[in-house]
């Protein structure tokens, strides 16, 4: 009984569909759960992540967000709060705060729930 | 399919082989920026800019939601208040240790006029998002800039501008702003009512007030033709003022080291639509960042590579409403300076920082921009009074720039040009006064509305003196 606790999360995973990648129109069809975050996300972080030339992983598309998402969710928080690469600091988001960015971060890599 | 990052590519990467000390030595230079502290010592957030130059640690952010609530903060909130489009200035037009004041819940279509042709928009509405709002009422903004982030009351305040021959920048087509002034009043000016306002707001650098609403004078929904083409550049140079009559858009970028540029127009047409591709001119630009890492210090063998690689490219033509096609995705974050100069010597100017580029400065890869505006009477305009020709030299974010300052400005000033509010430039007030006609008219306004510099930071105490 107590391997089979163990092996079901484990079957379960193994079931899971791959991740698809999304169209820049299924991307820019999502938005978060949250009114607040909601606003934020239309005033921002949209303005890249749902446009497949901007480089930036588009919201949603787990076929690009994954690998990022394994660096750890403090190195992306960290990435986003003082710029990296193509993402400039803050995200075009000058009025989030940290907790409200990593939230974001979270919807965008398709792991709000 | 042949594209210009593949044959470019190809072409570098047979003697890129033989290189890879180069390379190595890149690969130390290619480093990422070391990262600011996320926060200060009192919790503060850090706010930087799009490029990463400038940044502040504020100790209040701002985000007001009607003009009421602008007003309360510009009352009452600390100093130096300092409002925030989309960070795309590469001056020091926002850091603040005061209030950082964001528009991004003062944002959307207000009204229109169907028969006049005009929409009334809130301020913090980023360009991106008004293109598609303008094109659902059947209108679109006569011109657009390279990118298409900024909000419409940042693009306004550091004189954006696109490019066209008898086409204005952003601000030439405005025709009534709301402005809540530092006291908080807020105020309706337009070339009728309170005309010192309209004519110092329109182009601000955020020194009058806050603009909460804009109205624009648009222009039909239209469906443009946009090619781009590769060219020898000393032949468009010659052919320039045609070119530009030719085109209701026109514009190049200057490859340095190649012999080539990058001619881009735009046309209205009747032609199906043909969807823009793919992007690109980030993988030609970063293309172009490989040739200068191999050939760095052999520019003769550099140009000789490039010119043959680029010489067969075909066009890239795309053809749809112009506000998907006349701005740009730019991935690749960068720094600027751009100056505005008398249409007379555009060519001439552009020639001497080419060569004094290609002679001094082997590391530079970025192209060189060059476009047309035409006048408007906005008192703090680059372009007052002044048909110009702009020149836009730039750096990658990770690499040096004090180039621009040696090499670029002093030619651009010894044409009589204008800096772009919102790049780099080293002029202070009494400088620009003597560029700008109406500097001390807009500049005693700016003192009536703001007696205390409620709105001053460093950077603009150098420039309004």
């Amino acid at each position: 009984m107590r391997r089979l606790v163990f092996a079901l999360p484990l079957a379960l995973a193994a079931c899971e569909a791959p991740p698809q990648p999304l169209t820049p129109e299924q991307s820019a069809a999502l938005k978060p759960a949250d009114a607040k975050l909601a606003a934020l996300y239309d005033s921002s972080c949209k303005a890249c992540h749902v446009v497949a030339d901007s480089g930036a992983p588009l919201t949603g598309d787990r076929t690009q967000w994954d690998a990022r998402w394994a660096k750890g969710e403090a190195v992306l928080l960290q990435h986003a709060l003082v710029g990296f690469g193509a993402m400039p600091a803050g995200g075009q988001c000058f009025t989030c705060t940290p907790a409200d960015t990593a939230a974001l971060i979270r919807f965008m890599a398709g792991r709000e729930q | 399919m042949t594209t210009r990052r593949k044959v470019l590519l190809g072409g570098v990467g047979v003697l890129a082989l033989g290189a890879g000390g180069l390379a190595g030595r890149r690969i130390w230079l290619d480093r990422e920026p070391a990262a600011l502290p996320a926060t200060d010592a009192q919790g503060r957030v850090v706010w930087q800019n799009w490029a990463g130059m400038e940044h502040s640690y504020p100790a209040q952010r701002a985000a007001p939601a009607s003009e009421a609530e602008l007003a309360q903060v510009l009352r009452s909130a600390p100093v130096p208040i300092r409002p925030v489009g989309a960070g795309h200035s590469f001056t020091a037009l926002v850091p603040t240790d005061g209030t950082l004041l964001s528009l991004d819940r003062m944002t959307g279509l207000v009204s229109h006029d169907a028969a006049a042709m005009t929409a009334t928009v809130r301020a913090g509405t980023r360009l991106s998002a008004l293109g598609p709002a303008l094109a659902a009422i059947g209108q679109e903004m006569p011109n657009l800039p390279d990118i298409n982030k900024q909000t419409l009351g940042g693009a306004m305040a550091t004189g954006t501008h696109g490019t066209g021959k008898g086409i204005t920048a952003l601000h030439g087509q405005v025709t009534a702003l709301m402005i809540v002034t530092p006291a908080g009043e807020v105020v309706e000016c337009s070339r009728d009512v309170r005309p010192e306002l309209f004519h110092s707001a329109r182009v601000s650098q955020g020194a009058f007030g806050v603009l909460s609403e804009v109205t624009l004078a648009n222009q039909p929904l239209s469906r443009v033709r946009k090619e781009v083409r590769l060219v020898d550049t000393e032949a468009l140079l010659k052919d320039w003022p045609a070119l530009a009559a030719r085109h209701r858009n026109a514009e190049f970028l200057v490859l340095p080291f190649t012999g080539k540029s990058a001619l881009i127009t735009h046309d209205v047409t009747d032609e199906p639509v043909r969807p823009r591709g793919p992007d690109q001119d980030a993988d030609t630009l970063m293309s172009l960042k490989t040739l200068r890492d191999v050939f760095e210090f052999t520019p003769g063998l550099r140009k000789q590579l490039a010119s043959a690689a680029l010489a067969d490219i075909p066009p890239e033509i795309a053809i749809d409403e112009g506000w998907k096609l006349l701005s740009n995705e730019r991935p690749v974050r960068f720094k600027e300076m751009e100056y505005h100069l008398p249409i007379a010597e555009q060519v001439g100017a552009l020639r001497e920082i080419i060569a004094r580029i290609e002679r001094e400065a082997t590391d530079v890869f970025f192209p060189i921009e060059a476009r047309i505006i035409a006048l408007d009477d906005a008192w703090l305009s680059p372009f007052y009074s002044q048909e110009s020709g702009s020149i836009a030299v730039h750096a990658y974010y990770k690499e040096p720039h004090d180039w621009m300052a040696r090499l670029a400005e002093p030619v651009l000033r010894e044409a009589g040009g204008r800096p772009h509010w919102g790049k780099l430039h080293s002029l202070g007030a009494a400088e620009l006064a003597a560029l700008y006609p109406q500097f001390a008219e807009a500049n005693a306004v700016r003192r009536s509305l703001d007696p205390q510099g409620r709105m001053m930071n460093p950077f603009l105490q150098k420039i309004f003196g």
